[in-house]
């Protein structure tokens, strides 16, 4: 093969190549329009005043703030003064479902890290069948006992309580330790041993060596549990029952839509949606790259 | 080895449920006991009709009468045993379920009937909740009447089930005089199960009729949808029968003469859909449907009636709609209230003649949590918030149709045109309690009207036919 | 067929003998799933039986201490000045005969009543037995309910018998372990030795039973909000349950296996929905698989190609649809795509995406809304993968002549295809039991005549949920939930069997 032939075979491919990339930029620019096209109109909608739900334009007719300040106040006309939201307290809901979540966060966490090293790292007689059992509890629909689990709480006196949702949550996350166990297995044993051999208890090895290798998992693992009270309706509906100043921002936004409200709520249920779309997915796309390491290195390890 | 295992197990078990037996199920009680506690108080002189069954109207504004609740809510407040932290004095804690749009309302009279029955024996801490509005509160009370709220207001067709699942309290015979004498008749019987009254009549508009606009219709044009349908075509605006949903749907049943009935006592319904008339029934919703989106409009899709109706008037998409009278204040402000108009349903047509659209008419009632702590006080409430000017303030504030006779009687109500609608729609209007029970809406037979509405009304006879036969075999298998 | 068969296939051969495998391993995994279970009982009654000799032995050979602690327990240990151990063991027994007579006898004496008279006919097998009762009216203000504090609750008779049953064989392992300590104690004893002391002991949960202080905790948890929930529902499965046997105003029975016997064939119209909604949902988790899996790392490939610029801003435009939760994004769709939503107000059409009836379009729309859910998710993780694939295996490929269509097909699939096979396993269980999506979307609808309590996009565990909020068919929801459970169970069984993987993976056997 000359050198000309080979320089011609090289633009021919460059050539083709750019081509290629012209109909992918074009796909790709297409792709974005349809996939941003659902969120940019739910904050379009967001900041309109008109409250219409099916406007034939894309953009409002007239642009207000006022439904992020209803979210929180609402203009008594009566009583010449701002008051909290009667119906749909948005303020107090998104509170419950911060401190839920920062707390089942924060246990979850920790019962997965530790449930999973011992699946990990440590050999006991009971193991596998724990395990086994691990898998199959994990097989049962999860909302299939809701009622029995509100029984249960009401023993406790914890029914239609924040602590009681924290609880429920923290214990289903026993069962989650797939990703991390996988994560721990790539932890080379020589590390343990070596420890074990200065003298170290197991004790020592998981919170002196295991935990500080490990934090793309605890990230991981505390982001997924952080997420999951925010987007959890079917549960929480069922758990607090009327206790309307328990419900979180999910049960809240979702009650907007019922056929009673949603001709004077629709808006409203926007701007809830944009105020914990915006910090949640803010939060995810900075930590993306743990996220993909928490699931390539657990779940998806060939 | 297993064997001797299970067999040991089995024996324990056995042992264990052996002794037990005795402590457990030695008696078998079915309800009907008698009683065997002491009331805490006895009654003032003079006062209440205390043997059941009589019937006598109270006055309650009568300071005796009213003396006799008030020290009766003392007794129980302080049989309750809860104290209020501040004063400590006896509670009277009580929930009231009120759908979320009257809440602020039903605060207020809350808080009269607080000042109304107030006592220095004790403290009221009423909370009215919003969370289960008239449609879902009977099926919470059942699911749950131990936690369910003491006073909870819902629609009369699910009385019958509260009253089989033993999760409704009769109404008190101090009150029963008042109800039965104050209310109209349909109202205290759509109350009743077998004869006694388990619920307090709270509104009567619990139906439908038909709301306007006055610029496109004249009062004379509001006669026959077909023509109506017409008009609004050629206005570019539409006529709103929501031919999907099953409330609305069943009409067309009734005005076919189906036999819909529901036994509160043995709750059976009977809905004979897989007759001649079913399919008369049938064959107009798929008339009215041929003219879906040409001035005939047959479903709200997902957002439901209220927030269709009310952005149709905005918009001006909407000439006239089908709908009751909780619409009345946004189509008003939607598009004036000069230009609203209210009719009794127009006629369809069926079986080749014009016929008058029957329709339900239903009534909001209150109920009494049976298993409530403060009984007496429970009651007192349901009543006060039910009484004649409780009513009025409604329907003032809120524009609900009262069921109390002197209510009725008031000015302001007697010249409403809804209530005129709803007086002249009353002949063509069958009691919901008594036609069709939850299994009824439970059962979908809705899917009629939507297929009609999804083909255009293009359905062969047969297909209409095999839709209403699946809907009756639903409703005998369950 | 051995390995070497198998690597001398074209791509196109192993994924079709793998799609071939997965659906000849159908009655192979259900029969494992039985064995498995079968296996876990036996070994269960196995280690029972082996206990319950050892428990024997131990008596015999036991000392006067050892001997007494099968009666009083913590007995051996006290004798030995085991102090913390034994006054432990002897908590735990007093403490259980309190919870017995306080508590657990009148639910297990309740969860079999015969002879209740419920609605004026003589039933046996009623959970509870105490109906309401009213006072007479004697003041005219309402009834009271004499019994509103000790009426029975079937639900919490079986509930609380259920917890009795865990709490007595949670107090057989403590006896056992009791009777096991009092014999190990003497034993050391009788060889001379000082027994252990309570800080020595206590110092082991730091170290050799490390795994005990780590499990303990979440491990209760468990037993008590899963566990016991789901043994719970189980039982409701053979009662009758539903809305006309709500307690405590009506309680309801023990029926045998007869909801069962509905959903399989007594009664028509529940089997047909079944069968129904069995196939959709198993045609679903198929499309709802494998349409994201492929078409998310034909995404993740479009963008980590050479020489396309702003690969951070395109992944990031689709991560940002990933992030918002997805109980906002679908309830968004849902009125963005009604018949009268906004979409079609702005095309000026009246496409039916949820309502069509024949059920097409809404199974349609469902299906690619789901891909606008989960592609982003899969473009991120394969974009993760892509970059891990060795750039010499390329290198290589090229100095072949292969050109960019062939290098994916040789190198770049196989690769994420071998490597992602475990997520595709999850990903299609998970989607078996897809909630969110059809309930947020379409709530299962449109509501069809032919089926029972269900529409026709409904899964499986949408009509569960449908079947305990809207009808209150509790029992039947009970059993959709077993079958569920088999379900999934037996797919994970088959997909784990043909994956590789599953060769490693020491802990299924």
């Amino acid at each position: 093969m000359t050198n000309t032939q080979n320089a011609a075979m090289k633009s021919g491919y460059a050539a083709k190549r750019k081509a290629a990339n012209i109909v992918i930029y074009v796909i790709l620019s297409v792709m974005v329009v349809i996939w941003l096209f659902p969120i940019v109109w739910l904050v379009m909608r967001s900041f309109s005043g008109d409250n219409m739900i099916a406007p034939k334009g894309f953009f409002p007719t007239e642009w207000t703030f006022d439904n992020y300040i209803n979210l929180f106040a609402e203009w008594d006309a009566d009583a010449n003064a701002w008051v909290t939201p009667d119906v749909f307290p948005y303020g107090k809901w998104l509170l419950n479902t911060f401190i839920v979540a920062v707390c089942s966060a924060v246990i979850s966490t920790l019962i997965i890290l530790m449930i999973s090293y011992a699946f990990s790292r440590l050999r006991f007689k009971t193991r596998k069948t724990f395990l086994n059992l691990g898998l199959i509890l994990g097989m049962f629909p999860g909302f299939m006992s809701m009622a029995a689990t509100y029984n249960i709480m009401e023993i406790f006196g914890l029914k239609q309580s924040l602590v009681g949702l924290v609880i429920v949550y923290s214990a289903g996350a026993g069962l989650g330790y797939q990703v991390s166990k996988g994560f721990f297995d790539t932890i080379p044993r020589s590390l343990d041993e070596a420890a074990k051999i200065d003298g170290a208890t197991r004790n020592q090895i998981f919170w002196i060596i295991i935990l500080p290798l490990s934090k793309p998992i605890i990230v991981y693992t505390a982001l997924t549990t952080f997420l999951s009270p925010w987007a959890d309706y079917i549960f929480v509906s069922y758990f607090m029952k009327d206790n309307v100043d328990n419900y979180t921002v999910a049960v809240g936004l979702y009650n907007m839509l019922e056929p009673n409200y949603i001709a004077n709520y629709f808006t409203r249920f926007c701007a809830g949606a944009v105020l914990i779309a915006v910090p949640i997915t803010i939060l995810f796309v900075i930590m993306q790259r743990f996220y993909v390491a928490g699931v390539t290195g657990g779940a998806v390890k060939g | 080895m297993i064997s001797k295992t299970k067999r040991a197990l089995a024996i324990t078990l056995t042992a264990l449920m052996a002794a037990s037996a005795l402590a457990g199920c030695g008696s078998s009680s079915g309800g009907g006991g008698t009683q065997n506690s002491t009331p805490a108080s006895t009654p003032a002189e003079g006062s209440a009709a205390s043997q059941q069954g009589e019937v006598s109207v109270q006055d309650m504004n009568d300071p005796g009468v009213k003396q006799t609740i008030i020290s009766a809510m003392e007794a129980e407040a302080e049989e309750a045993g809860e104290k209020d932290d501040d004063s400590g004095k006896p509670v009277i804690k009580m929930v009231v379920w009120c759908s979320g749009d009257d809440k602020t309302f039903e605060k207020t009279l809350v808080k009269e009937f607080e000042e109304e029955y107030a006592s220095d024996k004790y403290v009221f801490k009423i909370t009215v909740n919003g969370a289960y509005g008239e449609d879902k509160a009977g099926g919470k009370v059942i699911e749950n009447p131990k936690e369910a709220a003491d006073v909870f207001n819902m629609a009369d067709d699910q009385l019958s089930q509260l009253v089989t699942a033993k999760a409704i309290a009769e109404v008190g015979s101090l009150f029963q005089g008042n109800v039965v004498a104050n209310n109209t008749e349909d109202a205290v019987n759509v109350c009743s199960v077998n004869g006694t009254p388990y619920a307090f009549p709270k509104t009567s508009d619990n139906g439908y009729f038909m709301y306007y606009d006055k610029r496109i219709f004249k009062d004379d044009e509001v006669g026959c949808l077909d023509d109506m349908i017409k008009k609004a075509a050629e206005n570019n605006k539409s006529v709103y029968l929501n031919i999907t949903g099953p409330w609305y749907m069943t009409a067309f049943f009734f005005t076919a003469g189906c036999d819909i009935t529901y036994d509160v006592t043995t709750d059976k319904q009977v809905a004979a859909f897989n007759t001649d008339a079913g399919l008369s029934a049938g064959k107009a919703i798929c008339h009215i449907a041929e003219s879906q989106g040409n001035g005939f409009e047959g479903s709200p899709g997902t957002v439901g009636d209220n927030a269709f109706v009310q952005q149709g008037f905005k918009e001006g998409t909407l000439a006239a709609a089908v709908i009751g009278t909780w619409m009345g204040p946004v189509i008003k402000e939607a598009i004036g209230a000069e230009n609203v108009g209210a009719a009794k349903l127009p006629t369809v047509l069926m079986d080749g003649e014009q016929k008058q659209l029957d329709s339900f008419g239903g009534y909001k009632v209150v109920g009494v949590n049976p298993y409530s702590k403060y009984t007496v006080s429970a009651q007192t409430l349901a009543y006060y918030l039910t009484n004649e000017s409780s009513q009025l303030k409604r329907y003032q504030e809120r524009g609900l149709i009262p069921t109390n006779k002197k209510a009725l009687e008031d000015d302001t109500v007697k010249n409403d045109p809804a209530l005129k609608a709803i007086e002249a729609q009353m002949p063509y209007a069958h009691p919901q309690g008594t036609s069709v029970g939850g299994t009824y809406w439970a059962v979908k037979p809705e899917t009629i009207g939507s297929n009609a509405y999804d083909k255009k009304g293009k359905l062969t006879d047969k297909e209409i036919q095999d839709i209403l036969q699946n809907i009756v075999t639903q409703l005998e298998g369950s | 067929m051995n390995y070497l068969d198998y690597v001398q296939m074209t791509t196109g051969q192993r994924i079709a003998y793998r799609i071939k495998s997965f659906f000849t391993g159908i009655p192979g995994a259900l029969a494992k799933l039985v064995k498995i279970i079968a296996n876990f009982f036996v070994s269960v009654f196995g280690t029972i039986g082996r206990g319950f000799k050892n428990y024997g032995q131990r008596f015999v050979n036991g000392d006067a201490g050892t001997k007494l602690s099968y009666i009083i327990m913590g007995a051996g240990n006290l004798l030995h000045k085991q102090i913390g151990k034994g006054i432990l063991f002897l908590a735990s027994e007093v403490a259980y005969i309190f919870f017995m007579f306080g508590f657990g006898v009148r639910y297990i004496s309740e969860i079999f009543c015969n002879g209740v008279v419920v609605d004026g006919v003589v039933v046996n097998g009623v959970i509870g037995n105490e109906s309401p009762i009213y006072e007479t009216d004697p003041l005219g203000l309402g009834k009271k309910m004499i019994n509103r504090d000790t009426v029975d609750d079937s639900n919490q008779i079986l509930l609380f018998f259920v917890l009795t049953v865990l709490v007595t064989i949670a107090f057989i392992a403590i006896y056992v372990t009791n009777t096991k300590s009092a014999y190990a104690v003497q034993q050391v004893a009788q060889s001379g030795k000082a027994p252990m002391g309570t800080i020595q002991e206590l110092k082991m949960f730091l170290d050799e039973r490390f795994h005990v202080t780590l499990m303990a905790i979440p491990v209760i948890l468990l037993l008590i909000f899963t566990v016991l929930p789901i043994i719970f529902t189980i039982f409701v499965a053979f009662t009758n349950y539903d809305k006309n046997h709500q307690p405590p105003g009506n309680l309801y029975w023990w029926v045998g296996f007869s909801n069962f016997a509905d959903v399989f064939y007594t009664n028509k119209m529940k089997s047909e929905t079944f069968g129904k909604i069995l196939l959709w949902t198993i045609i679903w988790a198929f499309f709802a698989t494998f349409t994201n899996y492929i078409l998310g790392i034909v995404l993740a490939l479009m963008i980590n190609k050479k020489g396309i610029k702003f690969k951070a801003f395109w992944r990031t435009m689709f991560v940002i649809t990933a992030a918002v939760p997805q109980f906002v994004t679908l309830l968004v769709m849902r009125i963005l795509l009604d018949d009268k939503g906004a979409i079609n107000n702005m095309l000026g059409t009246n496409i039916p995406f949820l309502t069509d009836m024949s059920g097409v379009w809404p199974k349609i729309t469902v299906i690619l809304v789901n891909m606008w859910v989960g592609i982003p998710y899969t473009m991120l993780i394969s974009s993760g993968l892509l970059m891990n694939i060795p750039e010499d295996l390329y290198e290589s490929a090229r100095i072949d002549g292969a050109n960019a269509f062939q290098q994916f097909t040789k190198i770049t699939f196989p690769y994420i295809f071998f490597v992602t096979t475990p997520y595709l396993i999850t990903s299609f269980v998970g989607n078996i039991n897809n909630f969110n999506v059809i309930y947020f979307l379409t709530a299962g609808g449109p509501n069809s005549d032919s089926y029972y309590q269900a529409g026709q996009t409904d899964l499986l565990v949408t009509w569960l949920y449908k079947l305990t909020v809207n009808s209150s068919d509790f029992n039947l929801a009970a059993v959709i939930g077993l079958l569920v459970f088999v379900i999934c169970a037996a797919g994970s069984l088959i997909t784990f069997n043909m994956s590789k993987a599953s060769k490693n993976e020491e802990e299924f056997s």
